[in-house]
């Protein structure tokens, strides 16, 4: 597993490690594939590896610690499949689980659109009954990766209109390459362009193109997001940069007591972290879906994730006869601009503590 | 450490010998009502103070995973008598200062861990409870996203104790990681269900000020987050480890 980890990366400068699960490499994924290292938590049966959350942590948090490029297989491996797995018919696990286990199939979510961000029950994309299947038309944005993807699986309304709410929605899984699907990507402030708009004009899609049960989309997306929001990939965002600091400071021999107890603060914040993580996973083995603690892993993931740019550029900046290299100067810079989107994505901080009051009862 | 046969007896006896009022009593010395020292002798009669001490020498013979619920219980009650202090002090043995200091460390983190617990259910449910504007405060988004920053402390507290009491008598950076956790977290916690209650929170007749001032007192003592941070981070410099495999090797 290392090993692979670590082939991944041996070409790619530390700023390209610190995309983390950004990172796009679809014959790596592939490579994980044949290693059975994808698909851990799913059955056998289905070409997965049988094994459940534990094992699968285990990979994620090694191909994160290592800045491996994972994002072709990363949202298929997460949440596709298992959506599939729960809630698709046989004919459906059968085909899509051995191709995403393989790490052949690339999935991404369409949730997002122009005019739906944090209120996600208004969204407008529509999908039509017609004699064959569907007829989708309306629009996605910030749909990661779709660009490279095979497959969209798309929140849209089935019925009803936005005032509906809730109720009308279905997840779609839409075949990217269909007629009438445009995909533009989006640069970032980084220079990178990880998502995209889609527009979908009059798409036609056949009868098992729905997953699920209709008008049962938000109760699927509910489920689905609680594997989204847990995973070491909350926590781990600036872990490359936090790795590649610490090699400055062994190096450089620094040990003032400032710096000393930053280290060890955010050390302690990362085991801390890791714990709930891992009591998040310990609740997806069994079964449950830890809606409202997932909600506080990505809040407070997030959060370490972004005070760690912050405090290592004023540690280094408080040292200005000190050589900092070019590569980590370059990853700094790069998770500095970036952080902020990590509170963004899957969800907003405001978002998730509205989530985590209505647990506590407030709501 | 879930399933503890222990922490209900624990907890019954901690809310006979430990109401408000006798905090209050102890915490201000009274010396008519003995000070702690009758708490003391009841504590004692419990036999709890033998917690850890090994089963063969006339204790209980418990792990430190298992008294760590118990010492997040005196945090739940504020018990400002040295009751977790006692149980560490009989089963330390001779002179081994380090393993006292590193047990009282994580000692104070689980009664922070206990006390934030408490400030939280009481906040909640106050914000419930208290008009303003026609409705409850805790109908407010400002209140609700300020609660819900508290809760994960008091999540992050509490996995971060359970973390650092899962393998026996904890070391420094065990210890250190509690520690450093807990006290960074208490005075967000503290300040939060202040800002909850308002001014009646502030009067000394509210029992608020019983666990929001233990646990500014516990986060001060025997170091709060900078020193124990600073160990953490001397031994994590002096390694050569990445960060995730050195908290994978020593912490878990």
């Amino acid at each position: 597993m290392r090993g692979l980890a670590e082939e991944s990366v041996a070409d790619m400068s530390l700023a390209q490690r610190s995309r983390s699960w950004s990172g796009f490499d679809a014959e790596f994924s592939r490579k994980l594939g044949q290693a059975g290292l994808l698909g851990l938590t799913l059955p056998t049966e289905y070409g997965g590896g049988g094994r459940g959350p534990f094992a699968r942590f285990v990979v994620v948090e090694e191909l994160l610690a290592a800045g491996a490029p994972v994002a072709a297989h990363w949202i298929a491996d997460r949440q596709s499949a298992p959506l599939i797995l729960n809630f698709g018919t046989e004919a459906q696990r059968q085909k899509y689980i051995p191709a995403i286990c393989r790490g052949e199939l690339l999935f991404c979510i369409g949730m997002s659109e122009p005019g739906s961000g944090s209120d996600l029950a208004s969204v407008r994309t529509r999908a039509e009954r017609t004699d064959e299947g569907w007829r989708l038309n309306g629009q996605k944005i910030w749909t990661t990766n779709s660009v490279h993807s095979d497959y969209m699986i798309a929140l849209v309304r089935t019925s009803g209109t936005s005032d509906d709410r809730h109720r009308g929605l279905s997840q779609i899984i839409v075949d990217l390459k269909a007629p009438g699907v445009d995909i533009r990507p989006i640069t970032d402030l980084a220079g990178d362009a990880h998502f995209s708009e889609v527009f979908f004009d009059n798409v036609e899609l056949a009868e098992d193109a729905l997953i699920g049960e209709e008008g049962g989309g938000w109760q699927q997306v509910v489920a689905e997001l609680a594997f989204e929001r847990s995973g070491p990939e909350r926590i781990y965002s600036s872990i490359v940069l936090f790795d590649a600091w610490l090699a400055h400071l062994r190096g450089a021999g620094r040990s003032d007591p400032a710096t000393t107890a930053l280290v060890g603060g955010f050390m302690a914040k990362l085991a801390a972290l890791r714990a709930m993580s891992l009591a998040c996973t310990g609740q997806l083995a069994a079964g449950e879906s830890p809606v409202v603690e997932a909600s506080v892993v990505k809040d407070l993931g997030t959060a370490f994730e972004q005070a760690l740019p912050l405090a290592i550029g004023d540690d280094l900046a408080a040292y200005p006869d000190e050589p900092v290299s070019e590569e980590l100067q370059a990853a700094l810079t790069f998770v500095t601009h970036i952080a902020p989107s990590f509170s963004l994505r899957g969800g907003t901080r405001e978002i998730l503590r509205g989530i985590i009051a209505r647990g506590l009862g407030l709501r | 450490m879930v399933n503890n046969e222990f922490l209900e007896p624990f907890e019954q006896m901690l809310g006979e010998v430990f109401p408000p009022a006798a905090v209050r009593a102890i915490e201000a010395g009274a010396s008519d009502t003995g000070g702690g020292e009758a708490a003391m002798q009841a504590v004692e009669e419990s036999g709890f103070l033998d917690a850890l001490v090994a089963e063969d020498a006339g204790g209980a013979g418990l792990a430190i995973a298992d008294v760590a619920p118990l010492w997040m219980a005196l945090g739940r009650h504020a018990v400002p008598a040295p009751v977790g202090q006692t149980m560490i002090e009989r089963a330390a043995g001779d002179s081994d200062t380090d393993k006292r200091a590193n047990a009282n460390a994580l000692l104070r983190a689980a009664l922070i861990a206990g006390a934030a617990g408490r400030l939280l259910d009481m906040a909640v449910a106050y914000a419930n409870e208290r008009v303003q504007f026609g409705k409850p405060i805790g109908k407010q988004q400002a209140l609700q996203q300020n609660l819900a920053v508290m809760a994960q402390d008091v999540v992050a507290v509490r996995l971060a104790v359970e973390l650092a009491a899962s393998k026996g008598w904890p070391d420094m950076a065990q210890a250190a990681t509690a520690k450093s956790v807990a006290a960074e977290a208490a005075p967000r916690i503290a300040n939060t269900a202040h800002a909850v209650f308002g001014a009646i929170g502030i009067s000394a007749e509210h029992d608020l000020g019983l666990y929001t001032r233990a646990i500014h007192r516990w986060r001060l003592e025997g170091g709060a987050e900078t020193l124990w941070s600073r160990q953490l981070g001397a031994a994590v410099l002096a390694s050569t480890q990445p960060s995730v495999d050195w908290v994978r090797e020593t912490l878990f």
